[in-house]
């Protein structure tokens, strides 16, 4: 009997946990309908405990509009359909901010269900252009820079800095992701060909590839070995492709998204040299800006460990951008919010400025610092914001 | 007066043959019961989900409908067929697909997928009128695939449906103009209410009850039972087969189509394996033969996950707030459909159907 009545009130509460919270004017509610466990996990969880360090800080500093923010969480279990009902669920919470997983895939199914209640949602990291007007709708954003201002900035530093002037250009067909990297390089490339740099070959191969030994072969037959190596990939095919490259004895530049940051695999090539990768901030405790580095001590503070890589760091920026329109606009209301995100041109914050339009809720320039992997120790060397922003055509490609 | 008798031997065969053959539709009318009662469930589970008025619930209780589709779409040729099917999940992924090209704004859709053919840009379809035409487009395609398929039977039936699950997926991964590749497909109206999916699933159930006492169907089921006598009584297996294989691609597209409106997003590698094995797991857990067995394996495996993931959420009992460590669901379920079928072999419900009366053995 004891044991019966103990099923009814278990199936009580879960009732009454799944009715719609009463909406509270006394506090604001971030909801976050992202990975908690599956493989999206590792994506979501450091950009999630970043977005909660801010989330601290502001509630620390007396709140927003005067009313302490609120956290609520739904698992998407790495799922699209679980995403879906993540979404839901922390709308039903009284969400006013709803965040969603880092990738496009399993983040919009969770960002349309926000869309279509009419509320603000932000992809925690995604760094495709459907993160947001283009794939979304009008109330959607991503914390991210676009894919393709890293395949730019990388091939325009390389030209302008290093003096690169033949460039190769090796894709992997894999993701979205990768694609968007080479667009960039592509869109970038004709400009720098007018000014004496030189595309001296393309190819491709996939993330699953056990060798790219053809591709290899293509890239020793070239008359003169590339200055630079545009490498289009990501985790953790990047990891072969790169231990190729330089295993045969190719050692041209390699210049890559921001996908391969972190130290976390550098063992697997010793010693890698002429490596470079655009970041947002640094993970190395050597950023130009001290409030980075001391970020990263709060952060190893709270959670344990430092950034594993600069995809921390975007879901900071979220709640800080987000945070600043509500206190402009008076108001959580969605509308008004991202009248007021809209406005914002080079909103200074931590890693780097935000500009959002009417037309791109995401970065198409930003400034980028070059961190370089020199005998296997990675350090900053440099900075670099491409000289115009990306055009759309180039984004939408 | 041996005239006499013969007439009368004959008038009495005739009415003895009169009696023995059953007036046209008795079948149905003894098994209608069974998708009616199926319905009710459906219909009472519904009721409920608007009741409670929650959001999720509501998307929880659209998911359980549209796996009911696939699952009696999955029975239609499995249970009636006796062979495994694992391509069925490449028909949903057709219909998907097809709901998306039918449905999405034409300007989105000429810039993502600039290779559909130039009246296909153009259309824009109600959501109810592509999921119609996308059943019919899976139905089609079951047909080509089936034509060959049909005629193996056994363990090479099931993996060559396998390998069209494969081929499908592969083409729809790689042919980045007409599918956008392996990105996702977006644009696609989602449709929160509840009914439509109600709808569509008590339909797949009526079909599948049709199919299943059509002359069709019951030669089928001979066929899987006792494939010699049936061959020998004249029945042509391979097109019997074709006959539910088509049916059961096509509603297998329908339930592709809902899911599609469901989420409002399309990748190909929702319709892979995973979703393959969880629908299979469910039938196999229901019973294979019985489309009760389909519909209550939904249900009650639904409403397992459900359960399972409320409790890792975190349940107060008084003070205490009683949860089970992340991911401890899948574990349990697995747990769970071992438990079953090792104490239920043929699935909870065998080879029975759910009537009001007691002889309820589906033949």
């Amino acid at each position: 009997m004891a044991y019966k009545m103990r099923i009814v009130a278990t199936a009580l509460a879960s009732v009454s946990l799944a009715f719609p919270a009463l909406a509270d004017d006394e506090k604001i509610v971030v909801g976050f309908a992202t990975a908690e466990s599956g493989f999206m996990e590792a994506y979501d969880k450091p950009a999630q405990e970043a977005a909660m360090i801010r989330i601290e800080e502001i509630n620390a500093a007396g709140g927003l509009l005067g009313k302490k923010i609120e956290v609520v969480k739904a698992d998407t279990k790495s799922d699209r359909a679980e995403g879906a009902k993540a979404g839901l669920s922390v709308l039903d919470e009284g969400a006013d901010l709803v965040v969603v997983s880092c990738d496009y895939d399993f983040g919009s199914p969770a960002a349309l269900a926000a869309e279509d209640a009419g509320q603000v949602s932000f992809f925690l990291c995604a760094e495709s252009v459907k993160a947001g007007i283009q794939g979304v709708g009008p109330h959607s954003f991503s914390a991210s820079v676009l894919a393709p201002v890293q395949g730019a900035t990388m091939a325009e530093w390389a030209f302008k800095e290093k003096g690169a002037k033949d460039f190769y250009r090796l894709l992997d067909t894999w993701t979205v992701y990768n694609k968007g990297i080479c667009d960039g390089f592509d869109w970038m490339m004709p400009k720098l060909e007018a000014q004496g740099a030189k595309l001296v070959g393309e190819d491709t191969f996939k993330n699953e590839d056990a060798s790219i030994a053809a591709q290899i072969t293509r890239i020793k037959t070239l008359p003169k070995e590339p200055d630079a190596i545009m490498l289009c990939t990501m985790m953790p095919g990047a990891v072969s492709a790169i231990k190729q490259l330089r295993a045969a004895g190719i050692n041209s530049m390699i210049l890559n998204g921001s996908g391969v940051d972190g130290s976390y695999w550098l063992s697997a090539v010793p010693d890698l040299s002429n490596f470079y990768v655009p970041v947002q901030g640094s993970i190395y405790g050597d950023d130009p800006s001290a409030d980075v580095n001391k970020f990263n001590t709060v952060y190893k503070e709270k959670t344990g460990a430092e950034p594993s890589s600069q995809y921390v760091y975007p879901g900071y920026v979220m709640i800080d951008v987000w945070a600043k329109a509500v206190e402009r606009a008076g108001t959580t209301e969605a509308d008004a919010v991202v009248a007021e995100l809209e406005k914002m041109k080079d909103e200074p914050t931590l890693f780097g400025t935000r500009t959002f339009t009417p037309e791109l809720h995401h970065q198409n320039k930003a400034r980028y610092l070059i961190v370089e992997t020199k005998a296997g120790k990675p350090g900053v060397v440099g900075e670099w914001t491409i000289s115009e922003p990306v055009p759309m055509e180039a984004i939408l490609k | 007066m041996s005239a006499v008798s013969s007439a009368t031997e004959t008038s009495l065969t005739g009415e003895v043959i009169a009696a023995k053959k059953q007036a046209r539709f008795a079948l149905a009318r003894k098994t209608i019961v069974t998708p009616i009662l199926l319905s009710l469930l459906l219909i009472a589970i519904t009721l409920i989900t608007v009741m409670t008025g929650s959001r999720p619930f509501n998307q929880t209780v659209i998911d359980v409908l549209v796996r009911v589709i696939f699952v009696v779409g999955l029975y239609i040729f499995i249970g009636n067929s006796g062979v495994l099917s694992f391509g069925h999940i490449g028909f949903t992924c057709l219909g998907a697909y097809a709901a998306a090209w039918l449905t999405i704004n034409p300007i989105m859709k000429s810039s993502a997928l600039p290779g559909l053919p130039d009246w296909l840009l153009q259309t824009r379809l109600i959501y109810w009128q592509a999921a119609i035409l996308a059943a019919l487009f899976a139905g089609v395609a079951a047909l080509i695939f089936g034509k060959v398929l049909m005629r193996l039977s056994g363990i090479a039936a099931s993996i060559a449906t396998f390998a069209v699950l494969a081929m499908i997926n592969t083409i729809y991964s790689n042919w980045d103009s007409v599918t956008g590749g392996t990105s996702s497909v977006v644009g696609i109206p989602i449709i929160r209410t509840i009914w439509p999916y109600l709808i569509g699933a008590v339909a797949a159930i009526f079909i599948a009850w049709a199919h299943a006492i059509s002359r069709s169907g019951l030669a089928l089921r001979a066929a899987r039972d006792e494939p010699t006598a049936a061959a020998a009584s004249g029945v042509d297996i391979p097109k019997e087969r074709l006959v539910a294989f088509v049916v059961s691609g096509a509603v297998m597209g329908l339930g592709g189509a809902l899911m599609a409106h469901s989420i409002g997003v399309v990748t190909p590698d929702t319709f892979y394996l995973s979703l393959t094995f969880i629908t299979l797991s469910m039938l196999v857990v229901g019973g294979m033969g019985s489309l009760s067995g389909g519909v209550i394996g939904v249900v009650l495996l639904s409403a397992l996950i459900q359960a399972l993931r409320w409790m890792e959420g975190g349940v107060s009992l008084g003070d205490a707030t009683f949860a089970l460590p992340k991911g401890i669901q899948e574990i349990a379920l697995g747990v769970i459909m071992i438990v079953i079928l090792a104490l239920r072999p043929s699935g909870l419900m065998g080879n029975r159907e759910i009537t009001l009366t007691r002889s309820n053995r589906n033949t």
